[in-house]
């Protein structure tokens, strides 16, 4: 197995009317053994702007720790927080200044914008962003994601309903995925409130 | 190097002269073909590699005072993709013997349904039933003439003969071990670790079902390649029966309920006086 399979992961983010969730399993494993069921790999980087890593556990924690670094120092120097456009570009470039000793992680990265217009974006491990309107996903159950994704996406969802969709399309995909699953933790992120909720899922 | 092919040698042609080519679909040909190449020992290398066995499952088997248990998980994987969480790893050989199922697939389910007519025969030829000891000797004898050809089997042979209960471990490397308890797969490490702490041999047929399933309920939780449904089988003097499947998303909230834990945040409407 690859390194990007070591750890195992999943990772997704979607789009709806005016909010985005994103959500993410909590196993660690080394290869096929579970170590942990609530490690985690979404994390905050202000309130209206959320980056999950997928890949190395290290690089994750790693990657997580400096973009926080970056984004603080902006913060001190700028006086307001980061677009989530512009953070986009940030890890782009972070992670293209490794190219030939690369982080092994692929980062998904969601937050509302100006007039808190929604903004997803994902990247590959040297950096190559790709954008979406609807969903991006990440992780060892990659592949089951997009399916699941693209049969239950929507457009303009509203947020309960985007709740229960990427729900149901992380517990379906990570069934399918011996090096992902275990619990899944879900953020949905409205002009007005953020909601965090862990997911029951089969624990095999 | 000369294969022992007599496990092919099941069936007799239905009509009494057929001597014509081996694709004749009503007699089974007298030996699987080798393919004819130059490098055939390279040939062998690439396909052992292509079937690529992978042991992700478990399986378990003990003797107890009231007879055998045999419990396995239901998950078939593909390096990281499941393919299947309802693959049937116990095999029914006949009605009081039972066989498990590791590695590949197709190779335990042909070989196991191999071993059944051939116990069949032994019991017409000889008016009793074939024990334990003898089924898992021919098992263990074909596999060791097909040894190096890249068969992929990790089998435990449980069944219940006149001298009681009997339990053995075949593998395909050609080794057969006679025990009391038994573990096989990517997840038996966690399998043996509740099983030999909870086990004792004066246990009820109902404790003994629960350590099995108990056993292979931690090995899904730690095995990545292991999940699905937790059968258990108990083989006594009647036979063998089937007591339970349970799927193991539901016994890990039997076993541990989620409890109801403090709110960290909560918003509530403070009263304006």
């Amino acid at each position: 197995m690859s390194i990007f399979e070591y750890n195992g992961s999943a990772v997704v983010a979607m789009v709806g009317k005016n909010c985005f969730a994103i959500a993410s399993d909590r196993r660690l494993g080394v290869n096929l053994q579970t170590i942990a069921t609530d490690f985690q790999r979404i994390f905050k980087i202000h309130d209206k702007l959320y980056i999950g890593l997928s890949g190395l556990a290290t690089d994750v924690q790693t990657l997580h720790q400096r973009l926080v670094f970056r984004h603080k120092l902006y913060h001190l120097r700028e006086e307001r927080d980061m677009k989530p456009e512009t953070f986009a570009s940030l890890v782009s470039a972070m992670l293209y200044e490794k190219r030939f000793g690369p982080y092994f992680c692929m980062p998904v990265i969601a937050g509302l914008g100006d007039n808190d217009v929604p903004f997803i974006c994902t990247m590959d491990a040297i950096g190559a962003k790709e954008l979406a309107k609807d969903f991006v996903v990440s992780g060892t159950a990659s592949e089951s994601l997009y399916g699941a994704c693209e049969s239950m996406f929507k457009p303009d969802m509203e947020p309960e309903e985007l709740f229960e969709t990427i729900s149901q399309a992380l517990l379906a995909s990570v069934d399918r995925d011996c090096l992902s699953g275990w619990g899944g933790y879900v953020v949905l992120v409205t002009p007005t409130e953020v909601q965090e909720r862990t997911l029951k899922g089969r624990m095999d | 190097m000369k294969l022992d092919t007599s496990g092919l040698n099941s069936m007799v042609p239905l009509y009494g002269a057929e001597e014509d080519s081996e694709e004749s679909i009503l007699s089974v040909p007298s030996s699987f073909q080798l393919p004819r190449t130059t490098d055939f020992d390279g040939f062998q290398k690439k396909a052992v590699q292509m079937v690529k066995p992978a042991k992700g499952t478990t399986t378990l088997a003990f003797i107890f005072k009231e007879g055998v248990i045999v419990s396995a998980d239901s998950r078939a994987s593909m390096g990281g993709y499941i393919s299947s969480q309802s693959v049937k790893k116990i095999i029914e050989i006949n009605p009081y013997m039972l066989g498990t199922m590791a590695g590949g697939a197709a190779d335990c389910q042909f070989w196991h349904r191999n071993l059944g007519i051939k116990c069949r025969l032994h019991e017409l030829a000889n008016k009793r039933r074939i024990s334990v000891t003898g089924a898992s000797k021919l098992l263990a004898n074909i596999l060791y003439s097909y040894r190096g050809m890249g068969l992929s089997i990790g089998t435990m042979i449980a069944g219940w003969d006149e001298t009681g209960p009997g339990l053995y471990y075949v593998d395909a490397e050609g080794g057969r071990l006679k025990g009391k308890r038994f573990s096989v797969g990517s997840g038996s490490p966690y399998a043996y670790g509740v099983l030999d702490s909870g086990y004792r041999y004066d246990m009820t047929i109902e404790e003994a079902a629960e350590l099995a399933r108990r056993a292979i309920y931690h090995a899904t939780f730690r095995d990545g390649a292991s999940g699905g449904v937790a059968s258990v089988y108990y083989v006594g003097p009647d036979g063998w029966k089937k007591l339970s499947g349970d799927d193991v998303g539901d016994l890990h909230y039997l076993y541990y309920p989620v409890t109801a834990s403090p709110v960290d945040q909560e918003m509530s409407e403070i009263p304006v006086s």
